[in-house]
């Protein structure tokens, strides 16, 4: 066994008197307080490229084989609950964009929900259609960075660039309406920032078959790959008990067998007019959660084909729409959606003042990531990385 | 004999992937080399890039702005500043500090004159910080000289 240098467990307050004199920070002192004296503790990341972002795990190490591991939080904290306190609603929305860069849509759609349900606004009907096939054609656009990034951690590079492919033409249609291609601020309070045009509807009907041909290309090129099989099959089983005490949601959850999608459990917005299937895996493994996401697409692209025929004439705004300065009527609301990556909910108390009293995000990868500790036990440590790909983490929104 | 055939099987799944890739590999590029050349015919209709001023309907060289600032209340990072003129109601200044701008449009959108857009410059780059300040009348005098076509602004103005 190699000799390693173990750092006496100290009080941390003591670190301060004598910098520089032991390895690691606070949390590496807690954290190697019960290792075992000649295991390896390793960080990964915060700058590790399979983190996906500035996540921090400590692992302790036998061998290759993963004993424990904590993840260290907080590297890309922004505070986003005190900002929705100090700025009007009007003003914190385009913050909702900037949480969860991937998937900025949903959260759209959570705070803007949030707001409409506690001032009573009904958005006209053209916008609640806009605003599933905006949500939609995000969910994909989610799903697709996930997947080339999801292959990339476990070691095929190229798979990421045919995922952009669709990703730009996404974000090209995207654009159209909401006028950027990253941290999308489209929704309003009642209705949507903008109309959409024929060329829009156009592009989106030209992307269903063009994506439903890719995914089958991806099948060829990934899904049956016997060397991507291996690595994922029975990999981090998370049965549902697990899901439930850690409060994870979204597709981790429906893999382990429960159709939890509040799509269906309380539809919000016009989802209930669409058919379409939640999938619910075959499995809890790694592959499980793979095949679930790409099985989400195809039912993304479902509810895609039915909406843009269905696009009814009319505003897409309310007439008497809030303004920068809008006052929230005193009051509580609570309104979650269904976003890439779980449950995405506001919370909202006010008390009737110019700036809400409190908001609280909802974030799904929050709760995501807590089941990586307890299903990366005595795993190799490159299982481990393709546990922690699979849960699809995106860090800001986990720090928010 | 069962291994031997998972095996063979597997073998076959690299190959239709391999497939794939040399199929790719003779299809044309979808990529441009970005700064010797630029993607050509890019819809940049309603893209929104840094702020601009719209010229007045009577005289283009004005502004329709009458520096009510309600733009700089609206605006959630505090990036404009917008000094009124004494002999009139339009501007003496207008800064704005793209820095600071997260172009979420409440500005564009709360204007009662219509007097903001957004414009389309895509390529944007600066050297230092205080190169991001950018002084609108400036930029709108620039324009009228060299009689670009106006910015229509947001579509659909709520």
């Amino acid at each position: 066994m190699p000799s390693f240098n173990f750092v006496n467990p100290v009080d941390f307050l003591n670190m301060a008197d004598s910098p520089g004199t032991y390895a690691g920070d606070f949390y590496t002192l807690n954290f190697e307080k019960n290792a075992t004296p000649g295991n390896v503790i390793l960080n990964l990341g915060p700058q590790h490229p399979s983190t996906h972002g500035v996540l921090r795990v400590l692992v302790e190490l036998y061998g290759e084989y993963v004993l424990r591991s904590e993840p260290v939080l907080g590297y890309l904290h922004r505070m986003q609950e005190k900002m929705g306190e100090v700025k009007t609603p009007y003003q914190f929305l385009p913050n909702m964009g900037r949480v969860d860069y991937l998937n900025p849509i949903s959260w759209n759609w959570a705070f803007a929900g949030a707001v409409e349900r506690l001032a009573g606004l009904e958005p006209p009907e053209r916008a609640e259609y806009l605003r599933v096939i905006s949500s939609e054609l995000n969910r994909i656009s989610s799903h697709l960075l996930w997947w080339g990034a999801f292959v990339m951690d476990l070691g095929g590079v190229t798979p990421i660039l045919y995922a952009f492919e669709e990703r730009e033409k996404i974000n090209d249609i995207l654009q159209i309406v909401t006028g950027s291609r990253l941290t999308y601020n489209y929704f309003r309070f009642g209705g949507v920032g903008a109309d959409a045009d024929s060329r829009f509807f156009q592009l989106v009907e030209e992307f269903i078959p063009y994506m439903r041909e890719r995914l089958k290309m991806y099948t060829g090129l990934v899904t049956d790959n016997v060397i991507f099989r291996r690595r994922l099959e029975g990999i981090g089983p998370m049965d549902e008990d697990l899901c439930r005490r850690y409060g994870a949601t979204g597709p981790i959850l429906r893999a382990a067998g429960v159709m939890c999608d509040a799509r269906r459990l309380s539809p919000y917005g016009i989802y209930d007019r669409f058919d379409y299937d939640i999938p619910v895996g075959p499995s809890n493994d790694c592959f499980g959660r793979y095949l679930v996401r790409l099985e989400e697409i195809r039912e993304s692209l479902r509810i895609l084909e039915q909406a843009v025929k269905s696009v009814p004439e009319g505003p897409v705004i309310v007439a008497k729409a809030p303004k920068p300065t809008y006052k929230l009527p005193a009051g509580e609301t609570y309104f979650a959606v269904e976003g890439a990556r779980g449950q995405v909910a506001c919370h909202i108390i006010s008390d009737g003042g110019k700036t809400p009293y409190r908001v609280k995000l909802r974030a799904p990868g929050f709760s995501n990531l807590s089941l990586f500790a307890e299903a990366a036990k005595g795993v190799i440590l490159a299982d481990a990385i393709a546990i922690l790909g699979s849960l699809d983490l995106v860090i800001p929104e986990v720090d928010r | 004999m069962r291994a031997i055939w998972d095996n063979l099987k597997g073998l076959y799944s690299l190959l239709v992937g391999m497939k794939i890739t040399i199929l790719f590999l003779f299809s044309p590029r979808k990529t441009v080399h970005y700064p010797r050349k630029v993607v050509e015919r890019e819809n940049l209709e309603n893209y929104r890039g840094p702020l601009e001023l719209t010229r007045g309907k009577e005289d283009a060289g004005k502004t329709p702005c009458v520096s009510c600032q309600l733009c700089v209340k609206a605006c959630p990072g505090n990036c404009l500043t917008v000094v009124k003129s004494k002999e009139g109601k339009n501007p003496q200044t207008w800064l704005y500090d793209f820095s600071y701008c997260c172009l979420c449009g409440a500005c564009v959108e709360t204007c009662p004159t219509g007097a903001l857009a957004f414009s389309h410059r895509v390529y944007m780059v600066t050297k230092t910080r205080e190169e991001l300040v950018l002084d609108l009348l400036k930029d709108l005098k620039e324009r009228t000289e060299k009689k670009e076509e106006p910015n229509k602004g947001l579509k659909n103005k709520s």
